[in-house]
């Protein structure tokens, strides 16, 4: 994976961060120099051999490598895996998402397991009884209060682990099946031969296979080729199926669906009830954390988020069940090309997300989740039950338009710009539904209602309107269905899916529109809402277009084109070119302008590291002090009052500079990743 | 391009008035992000397989810049025993506290899938790979008696910064710790004294090097610098003042239940 200078840095930082400088070092010029061997290595860097080796036995161990070792070969190839670099800025998010979603025991295995790497679960099983252990024998020593702080502790899953004077997880019954369900939900999978692999050599070694195997004589002809490629995917597919090897063992074994159906949907709070289902894992086995899924499941928060934003809560809730059920399969947010090319006639598994149905759903929904909640009340007349219940067997084929996105609370503010919203809406969207909806109550209103004044107030009609609940829950999908965003669609009567590639590009231009808010103001957003409409405009139209004075209006696009949301074309009118008789184009370019939000976006989460390190610098007489062992953890008293004030602050400064990656780090996933 | 652009021949302020965006305040979910994030760092630093030691310079010139690898590789390297502050160098009693920076990852104390590693990197993962220089090889050959375990991290909490601010057992969280943490740090402490005694000789200190070590994760203040200190004061355990066979007897008959509510005289 080729990546930008700041990507290389931001990584490098990251390493650094939290497996310290050697590997860091090492890792950054992996990523400059790109495959190097050891000997190679001591030339660039100009470190010990020895030196190099402990930092690349670090980075291999975190999973932050690639290798290639040609048979007979004296030293491996190593190869800088940017991505899981990356991903190091994720680790507080994943560990949240697990900790919600799967008790706080489980998150502490992942934690033990990012924390060591990739490791055998017999040395991870050993870690645990050891540490059961000495906490038993401390409990014991401590007398009845304590053994009954943990005990309680454990039953209800507390995840406060602050609190706790003993470990979470109470027993490697438990920790088996901890790491049984983590299997099964794809977010840890097994290490194998072909893992540490870089993605290019994997290839290289299937076209190798293929070719020996069934061309021996070479590729001629068109169908020849095109069964090569098939060939290839489905190497390649079985090298990737091989680190889902313990999952399919698991699900063999017959008790993954039983379970499955215990927990899917609610969030469970230990999994004692069950650990002697169970089986025993293969202790031989190398399991590290599968970052693909974890990914998947950033999105479908990502997604709920934003379906909450756009429609209501308790749709958004609806939703969240659906994308549970709907991305259980689902390994990876984007296909690889070179894979699933070839996927279609391997059956639905692979490909696609699959449906759900309202049936599922309703049956991972928590009781205690009042679904009348968020829908408004129209009268049945005004509501086209044709248009609303249409069935779409195919995803729609037209590509997400830009007019698509609209930020919240936009478009009800300006009355000029809400008209000109809507026109734009209906050009593109009449096919599908009634204008006039949009506009005002896009926000939260059910869309099918052909221009009704949708009815909010609960108490006007309570009798007539009480719904039963799966009714309402058909409401709710249908209200996610005929989104502007298109966040479900409804593709067979009561089943469900989503169409993630176009959903997500929704979303981009949600974030970038916000952005240009946040940069240029709404005038800007406006501005770069009517190049959209227009496609290329010239710069002498542009005012009467707008509406806006001259001056005010180059300011503007001026400043836009700085930051890279706005472009401009010069086209000459005669051969010689003169600047004063040219036409100058004002256009956009979504695309160009993400990439660059992107790149940005990189350099900031960097900044923020940089930050952090000047102010340690600056700092570094104060953190010296609490680094020795008879202050750290009592810092208030050891430490001058002066001293104190002055860590303290060190530490909330730290915290807001972290939290801020995170977030800029959310805006990447959306625009990379997701 | 336009007539009706009136240049400003005034100079410009010195500091124009900016408008500095502030972050909105952590939402409760990304403060637990956060907080999970800190005390993954924590952990890992903690971790035998981090690396304290900063080596590039850490004078002024860091921000200069650099042009080719050669110079970003002499920025690196600067800190040796030639660079110490003569002033801080001195060696004190409180510089016992200080942990000794790693320079090298401490592979030899954990155990490896060793198959996914390439062959050139086993030996250093078996800690056998000491270099040029094997000063210290038979203790380092002693030290891996034992069996490996994987460690697990004794750090439960990253510190807050509001936790700081409020004082001492206003937050449950704290209050609630303070002795239960004291007594467990000593009792640990009192463990390890034990075994060190009746092991008794040289050999089973060092043996029980490895169950006191971070590896086992017993001691939240970073025990593995005390190990190295330990390595260190090995060599001068027949002098007269042995600060640590002091302080070791001292706990030997010390009643730990009752006196450890403050907790700090066990350092």
């Amino acid at each position: 994976m080729l990546v930008t200078k700041p990507v290389a840095d931001l990584c490098a930082l990251l390493i650094d961060e939290l497996h310290g400088e050697l590997p860091s070092r090492i890792f950054a010029i992996l990523l400059t120099k790109g495959r190097s061997t050891l000997p190679q290595l001591v030339q660039y860097t100009s470190m010990t051999p020895r030196q190099l080796r402990h930092g690349l036995a670090v980075l291999q161990q975190h999973n932050l490598l690639f290798y290639h070792l040609d048979p007979g070969a004296e030293f491996a190839f190593y190869e800088a895996n940017a991505e899981h670099a990356y991903n190091l800025s994720r680790t507080g998010k994943i560990l949240e998402m697990i900790d919600s979603s799967f008790g706080a025991p489980a998150k502490d295995v992942m934690q033990s397991l990012l924390l060591s790497g990739q490791t055998r679960i017999s040395d991870l099983v050993a870690a645990y009884q050891e540490k059961i252990g000495h906490a038993n024998k401390a409990g014991e020593g401590f007398g009845d209060g304590d053994d009954f702080g943990t005990e309680t502790n454990g039953i209800n899953g507390d995840s406060q682990p602050a609190k706790k004077t003993g470990p979470l997880v109470k027993s490697t019954a438990q920790l088996n099946s901890i790491i049984c369900r983590l299997v099964e939900a794809e977010l840890i999978d097994v290490v194998h031969a072909k893992t540490f692999e870089s993605p290019q050599d994997v290839l290289k070694t299937v076209e190798k296979e293929v070719m020996d195997k069934h061309f021996p004589g070479g590729v001629k002809g068109n169908k020849a080729k095109v069964d090569l490629q098939q060939r290839i995917a489905e190497g390649l597919r079985k090298v990737r199926g091989e680190s889902k090897s313990l999952k399919r063992k698991l699900e063999q074994n017959g008790t993954a669906a039983k379970r499955r159906k215990l927990f899917a949907g609610v969030s469970m709070a230990n999994g004692g009830h069950d650990e002697d289902l169970d089986p025993a894992l293969d202790p031989r086995q190398v399991i590290r954390i599968n970052y693909e899924k974890c990914l998947v499941d950033l999105r479908n928060r990502r997604l709920v988020q934003f379906a909450s934003d756009m429609l209501g809560e308790t749709t958004a809730y609806v939703y969240g069940v659906l994308l549970k059920l709907l991305t259980k399969d689902v390994p990876r947010c984007r296909d690889d090309a070179a894979m699933d090319v070839a996927a279609d006639d391997d059956g639905d598994t692979e490909k696609g997300p699959g449906f759900v149905t309202t049936d599922q759903i309703l049956d991972n929904l928590k009781t205690s989740v009042d679904l009348s909640l968020g829908i408004g009340k129209a009268e049945r007349r005004q509501i086209s039950s044709t248009a609303a219940e249409k069935i779409e067997p195919y995803p729609i084929k037209k590509k997400a338009l830009i007019e698509q996105a609209e930020v919240d609370g936009e478009a009800s503010a300006d009355e000029e710009e809400d008209e000109d919203e809507s026109s734009d809406e209906s050009e593109y969207d009449s096919d599908y539904k009634a204008p006039a909806t949009n506009g005002a109550n896009g926000a939260n209103g059910v869309n099918g209602t052909n221009g009704a004044k949708v009815k909010f107030d609960e108490s006007a009609a309570p009798k007539e309107r009480r719904l039963d609940r799966p009714t309402q829950l058909r409401q709710h999908l249908l209200v996610l269905t005929e989104s502007t965003q298109r966040f479900v669609r409804h593709c067979g009567a009561n089943e469900w899916t989503v169409d993630f590639a176009p959903l997500m590009s929704a979303l981009r231009e949600v974030e970038l529109d916000s952005v240009i808010e946040r940069s240029c103001g709404r005038q800007g957003l406006r501005l770069v809402r009517i190049l959209r409409a227009k496609g290329k405009l010239d710069e002498k139209a542009l005012p009467n277009v707008a509406l806006m004075r001259k001056p005010e209006l180059q300011q503007k696009m001026l400043e836009m084109q700085t930051l890279g949301f706005v472009h401009v074309q010069e086209v000459p009118r005669d051969l010689k070119a003169d600047v004063k008789k040219s036409f100058f184009l004002w256009f956009c370019d979504a695309e160009r302008s993400l990439n660059r939000l992107l790149e940005t976006s990189y350099t900031t989460m960097a900044h923020c590291i940089q930050v952090l390190g000047a102010l340690r610098q600056k700092e570094r007489d104060v953190l010296e002090t609490t680094k020795r062992s008879d202050v750290r953890g009592r810092e208030k008293d050891t430490m001058r009052k002066e001293y104190y004030e002055r860590y303290s602050r060190f530490l909330e400064c730290e915290r807001k500079l972290f939290a801020q990656v995170m977030r800029v780090d959310d805006l990447v996933a959306v625009l990379r990743d997701f | 391009m336009d007539s009706d652009i009136v240049l400003d021949g005034k100079p410009s302020e010195l500091f124009p008035p900016y408008n500095v965006p502030k972050a909105p305040f952590l939402s409760k979910k990304e403060d637990k992000q956060v907080s999970f994030f800190l005390l993954f760092r924590e952990q890992c630093q903690d971790s035998p397989l981090y690396t304290q030691a900063r080596s590039w310079s850490q004078a002024a010139d860091r921000h200069a810049r650099t042009y080719g690898q050669d110079q970003v590789n002499k920025r690196y390297g600067q800190t040796t025993k030639a660079t110490v502050d003569p002033f801080t160098a001195v060696p004190t009693y409180s510089h016992r506290f200080k942990k000794i920076p790693r320079t090298l990852p401490d592979h030899a104390s954990r155990p490896f899938a060793k198959e996914f590693f390439p062959p050139e990197l086993h030996a250093t993962l078996d800690g056998e790979d000491e270099g040029a220089t094997t000063t210290n090889g038979p203790a380092a050959k002693r030290r891996r008696v034992g069996p490996k375990t994987l460690g697990l991290s004794n750090i439960t909490s990253y510190k807050t910064a509001e936790e700081l601010f409020l004082p001492d057992g206003a937050t449950p969280t704290t209050g609630g710790l303070d002795d239960g943490a004291n007594l467990g740090k000593a009792l640990q402490l009192f463990n390890s004294v034990e075994k060190r005694n009746e092991d008794g000789d040289e050999e089973g200190f060092l043996s029980g090097e490895d169950d006191d070590d971070w590896v086992k994760g017993n001691g939240e203040d970073g025990d593995d610098g005390n190990v190295e200190e330990d390595d260190q004061y090995e060599d001068e355990s027949g002098d007269d003042y042995n600060a640590e066979a002091y302080f070791d007897g001292n706990q030997d008959d010390e009643d730990y239940d009752e006196g450890g509510d403050d907790g700090g005289d066990y350092y």
